[in-house]
């Protein structure tokens, strides 16, 4: 892996590799370069996750002409995919290294144990969202009793603004989580649940499962849980699969020509009923 | 092109959170928390999040400055700690040690903290040291 980094640089395949480092004992990410071939050597794959695709697009506002390479999990192939649909990298820009991963419905690979969701406490369990379960079971539950579940995991909420903030997926310059109408500030928890709904929400066809949100949630809200549901919304109702392909556009579901119908929606509609 | 992730602490209160500077060709240009960190283990408060914000900001103060007549006016780090001296030697023989208090800081580090309270009791000669995290 080492060699294929020293080489890509050296042969200018490209400007900068992204990887981790380690530093006093932490995988640190780091950006390597042709200067210090040597550096490369100490060149680790993990165990620490870090939003390596969301460096490159910030990489790319400022050298827009770069050409990057990153170590990449499958959860990085999902986000280049869907940063590349919605224009934030163009397509070739990014070279990946391929390495193992961690596990998520959307990949198959499944042997990095850094995501193994933490332990349920039997509060969390009795009042709260318990993250590890899954969606169905989750969902067999009364609906009034998930509300309440989730409006008890809601009200943690410290608004710190990590899951944006470390989310490969929220690269907007003007972020509606600090539109004074929609999210007030200056009391705590903050509006909930229009907070995490309207994230939620923006999430649709754009979350890529990383769990790096919920991993950075200090009042351990199960967010991933949230935008799984949007996105199997997505697919269920869209046929739109997120991450899955860089060319799926967002307005694919709308068919090829302009209709007022949606096909694949009022199908999904007409079997609720 | 230059990126690096440059490890530190927050410096915004007690709790010491572990945190990665990003740095773009010189230039800092965000905060994440250090995921292997075992104080905060990846998380953050907004403040965190926020640090490298007042390292760019235009309001921050890079030079000590003497207020004279009401007017704050740049002075250079020999004059600035020239005229503090003398001010502390004035209201010590005046006052006696006991009317300096000294406030140290939780944004501080553990050894500017006990530099600062060594500063108090060995130099000044007084045993008022308080911390801003009992304030
Ligand atoms: S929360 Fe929504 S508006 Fe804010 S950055 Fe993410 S996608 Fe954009
Ligand atoms: S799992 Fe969280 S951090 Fe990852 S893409 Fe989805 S919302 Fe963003
Ligand atoms: S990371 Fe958690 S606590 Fe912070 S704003 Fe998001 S939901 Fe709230
Ligand atoms: S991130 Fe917040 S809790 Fe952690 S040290 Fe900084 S101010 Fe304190």
């Amino acid at each position: 892996m080492q060699d294929t980094v020293k080489t890509w640089l050296t042969e200018g395949t490209v400007d900068i590799f992204l990887g981790y480092k380690m530093v006093e004992g932490h995988p640190i990410p780091h950006g390597f370069s042709r200067n210090c071939l040597d550096e490369i050597d100490e060149m680790v794959t993990g165990p620490a996750r870090y939003s390596l695709e969301k460096f490159a697009t910030q990489l790319l506002q400022i050298h827009p002409e770069a050409k990057i390479g990153i170590l990449a999990r499958d959860c990085t192939q999902r986000a280049l995919n869907v940063l590349t649909i919605w224009q934030q990298i163009s397509p070739g820009q990014i070279k990946t290294l391929q390495v193992n991963c961690c596990p998520s419905p959307l990949g198959s690979n499944t042997d990095c144990s850094y995501l193994q969701p933490a332990e349920t406490g039997t509060y969390k369990a009795a009042h709260g969202v318990d993250g590890s379960q899954s969606l169905q079971t989750l969902e067999q539950m009364p609906e009034e009793e998930r509300f309440d579940r989730w409006m008890y995991e809601f009200q943690k909420c410290i608004k710190c603004y990590g899951c944006r903030n470390v989310c490969p997926m929220c690269f907007c310059r003007e972020c509606s989580l600090e539109n004074k109408d929609l999210v007030g500030n200056g009391h705590l928890p903050p509006d909930i649940p229009i907070f995490h709904l309207v994230r939620a929400v923006h999430m649709a066809g754009r979350c890529i499962d990383c769990g790096l949100c919920e991993e950075a949630c200090p009042a351990e809200i199960p967010l991933r849980m949230l935008y799984r549901k949007i996105n199997d919304m997505m697919g269920t109702l869209f046929d739109y699969h997120t991450g899955s392909s860089p060319d799926q556009s967002p307005f694919s579901l709308l068919g090829d020509k302009p209709s007022s119908g949606l096909p694949p929606m009022t199908a999904e509609l007409s079997k609720n009923k | 092109m230059e990126c690096k992730f440059v490890p530190s602490v927050c410096s915004y209160c007690g709790t010491g959170c572990g945190i990665l500077f990003q740095v773009v060709d010189g230039r800092l240009i965000g905060t994440l928390p250090m995921k292997t960190h075992p104080v905060n283990q990846g998380k953050l408060c907004i403040k965190g999040w926020n640090l490298h914000e007042h390292i760019n900001s235009e309001l921050r103060l890079k030079n000590p400055l003497i207020k004279t007549f009401g007017r704050f006016s740049r002075v250079n780090w020999d004059t600035a700690i020239r005229y503090t001296a003398d001010r502390l030697q004035k209201i010590i023989k005046k006052h006696g040690p006991d009317s300096v208090g000294v406030l140290v800081s939780a944004k501080a580090t553990n050894e500017e903290n006990y530099l600062a309270q060594k500063f108090a009791r060995a130099v000044i000669g007084t045993n008022n040291v308080d911390h801003c995290a009992r304030l």
